[in-house]
């Protein structure tokens, strides 16, 4: 096969995507940036008037920006799992999906600590986190495994890109500004794809790869030891580290199900994502959804049979107050998938990603039902008339920073999608030459 | 004149009552205004300012003197780390005295230039099981041994001294709210909004006394170790009317209310002090007696505004109380 | 007068409304609703000083809560006998109503033939303040107080004693008199009897902790004796079993350095991740010139 000849092959067929730009998407774009205002002005409205134009009050203390933080960070954590997990399978079909993993993890990574920062009271006291910061607080941890494993999911996804830059870098007539051709010619590094540079690149690889399942890990734990290293009833359970990695991939899986309907629809790449690839994203969402639900179950059924006091009194706002959140989160958001997922004669491309948006939008209020009820019902009775600071309820501001939290993902996905092709071009070649080897009977693998 | 004197004295009667209706009518918008130029009065003044007799027989306010002889030498929030050395601070509550008289909230309140719905001690009203009696339950902060909420501190700005106070520096504080989620007693605030005392620059900051408060940061019970520097109980103790606190250093073995002084120990032993939520392993150091042989009968603390009895509508025997119509 | 007043009645209703908001204010603004009160008492000091203080608070006639103190009055303290008078001091009242007047040990007293020494405290009155007069007699009793050990008992003797015309000592009988450790906001009672013949021991309680060194500070006190008035005494004995309680200073979840474990292991797993980073980026720079040297030889 003549490399050279298969790399202008899938330029042409993938320089459409960077050189092009429909009306459809111009439009997506426009109604992104005016979400993402929106949410701005709010964020300018919380910073002139103080927090207390939030919902958060006294006794919840934490509200949706915290939720939408261990949301956008546990699919950030469990993409990066995903991906070093991927990375040691062999199979043409990995290399399809994989940069859609990678650049989820690296964006929900940067959105979600966004949302932390909009929690905080002082945020021009910042930098007392790093001038003064105590390791006996779960909070350093988190800051320094969010750090640590952005610019580790970060140079894992550069890595990546760079053999596509290269190709990128040495087609002639390719229709896009002068300064990306220059950006692609700065980031390839001069790449060239000589043996002894492909196997560098790979073995760097394959060492990071190891490294960011064992910093997801260790990242996720530290992130849910924030809630269950405190004394807090609903809060304080063993078993919080698991059912956090659990769950995130169970957002995780079901977020990047819905990526790849997205990409496959809009760039028309049924070629490439492939039934193949939603039945096992399906499948492995079926095992989370089961491991989720069981999980769940553990955490509510013992603390309802042994009914210590103040699990009561949790349980009882659970199934009072957030009654229909508790059933669409514990119930819908795992049942449902299970059922669809289950069986074989269900499992359409459709009908999978439904399953995976069910999954999302359940996971989503099971983390609303684990932080906020937990401050509703402390040790001490909340003996208060105001309403605001006995119940919590969410502004409109909050709201609308979550959304424009939601819309700079989905914008930033797009504008890179504009720069890299989402499939990995080198990825795709690297199999084919691996394939022809082994047609061969050589017993030098490439991976 | 017979026949002039009756319309004389109807016009005068006529007359009369439109003084008496204008009368009452520049009266009530005459006191409201003055009451409202007085009350700003008060609220703009820094110091406290007390009533005295003069010798000419005028009744005049003068700034109170003796109310806060804080050292000249500001305790700075770095200073303010290390505590009043060879103390460590104690508080017992009698809960067989206390009728809530909501004194300790209100000179807490005026002490610390807190609002209304601020409050460093509140008032609880606990009934620990269906048959028992509730009881009237002040709760500082504990300033526990085993503080949750200075482990999670990210920044160091809530911290332990040796004279077991735990202190605020609410010029540390980046308003994570970590510590009010990590304290199993509900006993931290925090500034959610702009309020105008977080302008006033005529006192300098001190975490010892927190005023003026910061926004966007915490604010708790400090034990009040700028009336401790001086000499004197904290605020909550010397506004009690029932000798509800005692205070006192665990060294010396004494705690006094103002009134008793005792020993610390003899106190513990002999009326069965116990701490609150011992089991969570915090180690508090606010002891309370149990609420037997009570001194008042508990209705005697519902004397108080309907908006602070509504606070305690879930407790079993005020939704008693109110469905007997009682309350 | 009536006819006047009704023919401008806006003036007489501006008039009413002033005399109304006086009354409509919470606080009373007016003296007469106020009763005097004017304290006069005398304390014996444990520098053997004599203290006359003067307590000058009016309370007001319906709520008994409201007290305000009568502040900048001048108070004469004098010393009687029968016509003779002497003038011991001059003083005026504080922002708390109090008027202190210390006089020392040598100070010369007029004394009648029992011994008692009259002292008169005077406010002479102003034009709105009534003229206030109080009178105590008090004879001067020395108090001393010892702390011994007496056959390894720890024990605190009092001797109480008046001193006649004759310079002869007359044990004091009958004197209630209590006994109080310092403590850092206020004082403890250890001991409450009755002097009789002229003397008190007891037994000192030995488990009380003191302060850092050790110290007791002791006061003998009188209170409101209808021969005597108030006398305090105060010694000092290193009876003391202080104990700090020593915390463990060993570095825990809330000191301010952490535990040295903790410091460890963060500092293995970080070695270890940055090692990696470090590692691919050398790697890369590798890459970057394998590159530039073979676009040199192209």
């Amino acid at each position: 096969m003549d490399i050279n000849k298969r790399k202008r092959e899938l330029v042409n067929e993938f320089s459409p995507m960077l050189e092009k730009t429909s009306i459809v998407s111009k439009l997506w774009i426009v109604a992104l940036i005016a979400i993402i205002l929106v949410g701005l002005y709010a964020f300018y409205l919380q910073l002139m008037n103080g927090h207390k134009i939030t919902g958060m009050r006294d006794n919840v203390v934490w509200g949706i920006y915290i939720i939408n933080f261990i949301f956008f960070v546990g699919i950030s954590y469990s993409g990066a799992f995903i991906t070093g997990v991927l990375h040691f399978f062999k199979g043409s079909w990995k290399h399809a999906i994989a940069r859609i993993v990678k650049i989820i993890t690296v964006l929900s990574l940067i959105i979600g600590p966004l949302f932390i920062l909009l929690c905080i009271g002082r945020l021009d006291r910042l930098h007392y986190l790093f001038m003064y910061p105590r390791i006996q607080s779960p909070i350093t941890w988190d800051i320094i495994a969010i750090m640590t494993d952005l610019i580790g999911c970060f140079i894992y996804l550069y890595l990546t890109f760079i053999p596509d830059f290269a190709i990128l870098r040495d087609t002639e007539n390719l229709k896009v500004p002068n300064w990306q051709k220059k950006v692609y010619k700065v980031l390839a590094i001069g790449y060239q794809d000589t043996a002894s540079q492909r196997e560098r690149l790979q073995k760097i690889t394959e060492i990071m790869s190891v490294m960011i399942i064992a910093m997801a890990i260790v990242a996720y734990t530290v992130l849910a030891w924030i809630f269950s290293l405190t004394l807090q009833p609903g809060w304080n359970s063993t078993i919080f580290a698991p059912y956090f990695i659990i769950a995130g991939l169970y957002s995780g899986v079901g977020v990047i199900i819905i990526s790849m309907y997205l990409i496959r629809k809009t760039f028309k790449l049924e070629k490439y994502i492939r039934k193949i690839h939603f039945i096992g994203a399906g499948i492995v969402l079926l095992v989370i959804s089961i491991l989720f639900g069981y999980f769940t179950f553990s955490e509510y059924f013992a603390k309802w049979f042994s009914h210590k006091t103040n699990d009561v009194e949790l349980l009882d706002t659970l199934f009072s107050r957030y009654f229909w959140e508790f059933i669409l989160a514990n119930y819908i958001g795992v049942l449902v998938p299970i059922a669809i997922l289950f069986f074989k004669k269900l499992r359409t491309i459709r009908s999978i990603t439904f399953a995976a948006v069910i999954a999302v939008l359940g996971l989503w209020l099971n983390r609303y039902l684990i932080v906020i009820p937990t401050l509703e019902t402390p040790y001490i009775p909340i003996q208060d008339t105001r309403p605001e600071f006995v119940f919590y309820t969410a502004t409109w501001i909050e709201y609308a920073l979550s959304f424009a939290g939601i819309a700079a993902f989905i914008l930033f996905f797009k504008l890179i999608m504009k720069f890299v092709p989402i499939i990995p071009m080198s990825g795709i070649i690297d199999q084919e030459r691996c394939e022809e080897k082994r047609k061969k009977g050589t017993t030098e693998q490439v991976q | 004149m017979k026949n002039n004197k009756p319309s004389e004295s109807s016009s005068n009667r006529r007359k009369f009552l439109k003084l008496g209706l204008i009368s009452s009518a520049t009266v009530l918008t005459g006191t409201s205004l003055f009451s409202n130029f007085v009350n700003e009065e008060k609220q703009t003044g820094s110091g406290e300012k007390m009533r005295v007799l003069t010798p000419e027989g005028k009744i005049v306010e003068v700034d109170a003197s003796n109310i806060n002889k804080y050292p000249e030498a500001l305790i700075t929030p770095a200073e303010s780390r290390k505590g009043i050395p060879n103390r460590k601070f104690v508080m017992v509550i009698d809960l067989a005295k206390c009728k809530n008289a909501r004194k300790c909230v209100e000179g807490c309140q005026n002490a610390h230039q807190l609002d209304y719905n601020e409050e460093f001690i509140k008032v609880q009203l606990i009934q620990d099981n269906k048959e028992a009696d509730p009881y009237w339950f002040p709760k500082p902060c504990f300033h526990c041994d085993s503080p949750p909420c200075v482990t999670v501190c990210p920044t160091g700005a809530t911290f332990k001294r040796d004279d077991n106070i735990v202190l605020v520096d609410a010029e540390r504080c980046i308003g994570c709210k970590f510590c009010v989620t990590s304290c199993p007693y509900s006993a931290r605030i925090f500034n959610w909004g702009h309020k105008d005392k977080f302008k006033n620059t005529t006192i300098p900051y001190s975490p010892e006394t927190g005023v003026p408060a910061t926004e966007g940061t915490i604010m708790k019970c400090d034990f009040c170790p700028d009336m401790l520097r001086q000499g004197k109980l904290p605020h909550c103790a010397q506004s009690c009317p029932m000798g509800v606190i005692y205070f006192g250093d665990i060294n010396e073995d004494i705690v006094t209310n103002g009134e008793e002084t005792v020993r610390f120990s003899k106190l513990i032993k002999e009326r069965a002090g116990y701490r609150h939520l011992e089991h969570l392993g915090t180690k508090p150091n606010v002891y309370y007696l149990p609420a037997v042989n009570r001194q008042f009968p508990l209705e005697r603390g519902f004397d108080v505004d309907e908006d602070i009895i509504e606070r305690y509508k879930n407790v079993d025997y005020v939704k008693e109380l109110k469905k007997q119509g009682k309350i | 007068m009536e006819r006047n007043l009704l023919k401008y009645p806006f003036i007489t209703s501006i008039v009413i409304v002033l005399f109304f908001s006086n009354a409509t204010f919470a606080q009373e603004n007016d003296v007469t609703n106020y009763r005097m009160g004017f304290n006069f008492s005398t304390t014996k000091q444990f520098d053997n000083s004599r203290l006359l203080e003067v307590s000058f608070i009016a309370t007001n006639k319906k709520n008994r809560k409201d007290k305000v103190p009568v502040f900048n009055t001048e108070v004469k303290f004098y010393n009687v006998l029968n016509e003779e008078e002497l003038l011991l001091g001059t003083v005026n009242t504080s922002k708390e109503g109090i008027a202190q007047l210390i006089l020392p040990e040598n100070q010369n007293y007029l004394t009648d033939d029992e011994g008692n020494i009259n002292l008169i405290a005077l406010f002479e009155g102003s034009d709105t303040l009534e003229a206030e007069t109080a009178e105590i007699r008090v004879k001067d009793l020395h108090l001393e107080l010892n702390l011994t050990e007496i056959d390894s008992v720890k024990t605190a003797l009092v001797s109480a004693f008046t001193i006649d015309k004759l310079g002869e000592k007359i044990p004091a009988e009958d004197v209630e008199i209590s006994f109080y450790i310092q403590a850092m906001l206020s004082k403890m009672i250890i001991e409450e009897g009755s002097i009789s013949d002229g003397g008190y021991e007891f037994k000192f309680p030995t488990d009380i902790p003191g302060d850092v060194n050790d110290d007791l500070f002791v006061f003998a006190m009188v209170v409101d004796n209808d021969e005597y008035g108030n006398v305090t005494q105060s010694e000092t004995a290193k009876w003391g079993i202080f104990h700090k309680h020593i915390m463990k200073e060993e570095n825990s979840l809330w000191s301010a350095v952490a535990p040295l474990w903790m410091y460890t292991v963060l500092t293995i797993m970080l070695v270890g991740v940055w090692a990696n980073y470090v590692y691919t980026i050398i790697n890369l720079i590798k890459i970057k010139k394998e590159g530039d040297e073979l676009k040199l030889k192209i």
